[in-house]
């Protein structure tokens, strides 16, 4: 699949209160949003979050449906299928992203799965990156109290730390650390009273073959970091002020790893394991991605990105992003040990067990 | 400081028990409370137990043993052939089942079906002519008549009921069957391949030829028919809505003398129609019962061999319709098994997988083994029904999968059935059927089943017999044994029927062998199986049967 000519899509998310509709907000107002549609929701607080970003009407369209959730998947699909439509036609100004807000209550899944799914959708659109907005002041207690908040982390390629300047760096850092411990894989930045660099935001190009597969090694290198990490943090982990029940109560069955294959993957194979993965594992799988060298193919790498059991179209690079031709993989999982995934992974692709490193070079 | 509650309420005593228990193989005595052995022993351990209320069986020296485990069987079936149906017996030529029908039509009522069985595999190709045709329309006094074949997979119609099911000459085979039609004329013949069995079935069905309470007849029928040889539990191995409620209903009115398993179908299965799959398995705790188990799933993924249904590795012999190379199929891909299996073991649901071909029995454990590699370890046991015709590379993937070979219908000797298999592949393929002593020596779990009403008689002691013979215990192709390595010694055949057969069914904890505890299942033999030579094997009467130690069963 080429992905050049389809429209990036960008999702924000972020609990209720954690700063999304300030961010929003600053975004829409920034020269690089030009040519950006939002769609947003008209529910609750978020009706109010319409009368916020109004002077940007004519960029906006509207779910009139309440939250992009499951429920509504089908006006998600109407309305970008529309869209698409009517910038063909020319009867809206030309757009070269579309923005989806979801709702702070909302899981940020079933919108992945519309937009790797729904035939009207695959074709013209394509995943850039998901977002998630984290409140410095109450993003521990969200994160202990909501299920909810762990799902919008672990399936966030960028995580923005909103703000931060109302805490002391010790709470910040210790947030850090934990985020990372749910989602090794997205890059995080700090940001004050929404003020955002557009481009943290947007072009997380994890799907763009042109320009920046170097961020696939780049979410390799943050998970196998961020793993060393949290081995070590809990270990340090023992005195009575450190709130590891919470820790565990949310997030012990949560983990994340990263597979190095030093050498070539049998496509067909691989294929045929990953549908079984998401036959079997799908639930318990938040996130995966990888960059494979594919025995057919060794000059063109293959990214595979899931969110669950639902898969992306595989997609073809032109070249590989650096000398390193290795195949690198990465799990955000609950439940899940990684012995299952090597000793499949050996069975079932024929991969040696001699060519499977667990951790980055 | 012996209150009421500590005495038996029945010891069986003066017996040669045999309890299906290496660690303690034999004993003289068993005593029973509230439906479990609470003491298996001798005289001396009785003594304490005997109350005033104790009720005492003398056993005189006859032998006893645990109640022995249908596998996989059709419950509602058996009864209603029993009590419903025209009966004729597979070897029967096509004018002699003409001819019963003739009579079962000259009695019946306007307009009634006439609904018989079974006849013979073999005959698929003759009757697939406008000859025969001709011969069932003319017996059937317009009359809507289904007959079954021995498989229970196919059907031979007459023309009114196709008329009633809607099939005409130009209507198109659905998918997994096919309409018979004469090869030279291209009319319709009755016959009903596989699937195509279904669109018969369904307008019986839809005639109301069958009332709840005549379902809940027919499961009783079946099971004091089993209670007869000696079966106390058993695998419904395709469970409808109408079975499970039979049988639940059975078990609320405390009518239920046996164990059943249910195998709920997970698609509609081409002989029984109704909800199948996710909408079954969400009524399950419905008819869960103290004795009904609605805890297996069971998959189609082929046929029989003597419709040249079954997938195999290599192809059939040449025939007209098919070419040379047919190889029978599957009707499910293996990531469509996976997926169901992956889905039945979060519902806490073993499967229970028909695999008539080795083709099928090799997907089905390439399915179980990317589940098990994925999932790690379950208590659940998955079985291969049929497991007959196996690769010998398959053979040790039983036991390292932890899959039970479902051994099922009784003909692991000499029959009919082994005909129609060495018409359709071939002499020497044809007979290396049922590896049982390969799949004993790889470690695997195996259970015996009669699959009835595919077998006519539901009748353990001939399956005994020939597990330990493979001769035919009824005379029939006398001198003639099939692979007769593969015979077991009977102590391993009796396991096959009672403890192993309970590890299969996911009810080892509760029956299969006498032991503290375990219910009190058990029948009393008219010979000690052990001491005879096993050619009488077949001839063992049971006297008595237990079920939660209450007789069930009495030889008269």
């Amino acid at each position: 699949m080429d992905a050049t000519d389809h429209i990036p899509v960008t999702i924000l998310t972020g609990f209720l209160g954690s700063g999304k509709t300030t961010v929003l907000n600053h975004l829409l107002r920034q020269p690089e949003l030009r040519g950006v549609v939002a769609i947003i929701n008209e529910f609750g607080e978020v009706a109010l979050d319409h009368l916020l970003v109004e002077s940007s009407e004519d960029r906006l369209a509207l779910l009139d449906n309440g939250c992009i959730c499951c429920s509504v998947r089908e006006d998600l699909i109407q309305t970008l299928a529309d869209l698409a439509s009517r910038r063909a036609a020319g009867t809206i100004p030309p757009f070269h992203r579309v923005l989806i807000e979801t709702t702070g209550l909302a899981d940020p899944v079933p919108v992945l799965h519309t937009l790797m799914t729904a035939p009207d959708v695959v074709g013209r659109y394509r995943i850039d990156g998901v977002v998630a907005t984290v409140d410095a002041v109450n993003g521990a207690h969200t994160l202990n109290a909501h299920g909810e908040a762990s799902r919008q982390i672990a399936v966030a390629d960028r995580l923005l730390v909103t703000k931060t300047d109302l805490v002391s760096d010790e709470v910040l850092t210790r947030l850090e650390g934990r985020l990372a411990a749910i989602n090794p894989i997205a890059a995080q930045s700090r940001i004050r009273c929404g003020i955002v660099d557009p481009a943290k935001v947007l072009d997380a190009g994890l799907f763009d073959p042109a320009a920046r597969s170097i961020d696939v090694v780049r979410w390799f290198e943050n998970a196998s970091h961020a793993a060393n990490h949290r081995d070590r943090s809990h270990h340090g982990c023992d005195d009575e002020h450190c709130d590891h029940h919470g820790h565990h109560a949310h997030h012990a069955s949560m983990s994340s790893y990263g597979l190095v294959v030093d050498e070539p993957i049998h496509g067909e194979a691989f294929a045929r394991w990953l549908q079984n993965l998401a036959t079997l594992k799908g639930e318990d799988m938040l996130r995966f991605k990888a960059i494979i060298n594919i025995a057919e193919r060794p000059d063109q790498p293959m990214v595979v990105h899931g969110v669950q059991h639902v898969f992306h179209p595989p997609i073809t690079l032109a070249g590989w992003p650096s000398a390193d031709r290795r195949s690198r993989l990465v799990f955000i999982v609950r439940d899940i040990p990684r012995d299952v995934i090597e000793n499949t992974l050996c069975k079932f692709v024929g991969i040696s067990r001699a060519a499977i490193q667990r951790s980055a070079a | 400081m012996h209150m009421d509650r500590t005495f038996a309420d029945a010891v069986f005593r003066n017996g040669r028990i045999y309890t299906s228990n290496r660690q303690r193989p034999w004993a003289a005595c068993a005593a029973v409370k509230g439906g479990r052995f609470i003491a298996v022993g001798e005289e001396s351990d009785m003594a304490p137990l005997m109350g005033k209320g104790t009720t005492t069986f003398d056993l005189g020296g006859r032998m006893a043993m645990p109640g022995i485990i249908d596998i996989h069987n059709h419950i509602m079936m058996g009864g209603q052939a029993d009590l419903y149906e025209l009966r004729f017996a597979s070897s029967d030529s096509i004018a002699k089942i003409a001819e019963a029908v003739h009579r079962a039509a000259s009695a019946a009522a306007p307009g009634a079906w006439i609904v018989g069985g079974q006849f013979g595999n073999n005959l698929l190709g003759d009757l697939n002519t406008a000859e025969s045709c001709a011969l069932l329309d003319a017996a059937s006094l317009g009359h809507p008549v289904i007959l079954r074949d021995d498989s229970y997979h196919n059907r031979w119609a007459s023309s009114a009921a196709l008329r009633l099911a809607g099939v005409q000459a130009d209507s198109p085979n659905p998918t997994d069957g096919e309409i018979g039609r004469d090869l030279k004329t291209g009319t319709l013949t009755g016959l009903m391949i596989e699937a195509a069995s279904g669109l018969v079935e369904r307008a019986l069905a839809a005639s109301g030829h069958y009332t709840a309470e005549m379902d809940r007849a027919a499961v009783a029928r079946s099971i004091s028919v089993l209670n007869s040889y000696g079966v106390t539990a058993f695998i419904d191995a395709a469970s409808m809505q109408p079975i499970m409620a039979a049988l639940k209903g059975l078990d609320d009115r405390g009518e239920l003398t046996a164990w059943a398993v249910c195998a709920m179908p997970v698609v509609e299965p081409g002989f029984m129609f109704g909800k199948s799959g996710e909408e079954l398995f969400a009524m399950r705790e419905q008819y869960r019962g103290a004795h009904v188990k609605p805890d297996y799933a069971k998959m189609f993924l082929d046929g029989v061999p003597g419709a040249k249904t079954a997938a195999f590795h290599d192809p059939y012999i040449a025939d007209p319709v098919r070419g040379c190379c047919f190889r029978g199929a599957t009707m499910m891909t293996v990531p469509e098994l996976i997926r169901w299996l992956g889905r039945c073991e979060k519902l806490g649901l073993a499967a229970k997988i028909h695999c008539a071909g080795d083709a099928a029995v090799t997907q089905a454990l390439d399915a179980i083994d990317v589940v098990r590699s994925f999932n790690g370890p379950t208590h659940l046991v998955h079985q291969v029904a049929h497991a007959s015709y196996i690769a010998p590379d398959d053979i040790p993937r039983f036991a390292e999968l932890g899959v039970a070979a479902d051994l099922s219908p009784i003909i692991w000797y000499p029959t009919i059935f082994l005909e129609a298999h060495k018409a359709a592949m071939g002499d020497e393929r044809a007979q290396r059927f049922w590896p049982n002593k390969d799949l004993k020596k790889s470690g695997a779990l195996m259970a015996g089943g009669s699959d009835w009403p595919v077998i006519p008689i539901p009748d353990p002691w001939q399956g005994i017999e020939g597990m330990v013979t493979r001769q035919n215990p009824t005379g029939d192709f006398p001198g003639k044994s099939l692979w007769a390595e593969q015979a077991l010694d009977l102590a391993t055949v009796i396991d096959i029927y009672t403890i192993d057969a309970a590890r299969a069914a996911g009810l080892a904890q509760t029956i299969g062998s006498i032991e503290v505890g375990k219910s009190a299942d058990l029948i009393v033999l008219d010979q000690m199986i052990f001491d005879i030579p096993p050619d009488r094997l077949a001839d063992t009467q049971v006297e008595m049967t237990f079920f939660e130690g209450r007789q069930v069963y009495q030889r008269t």
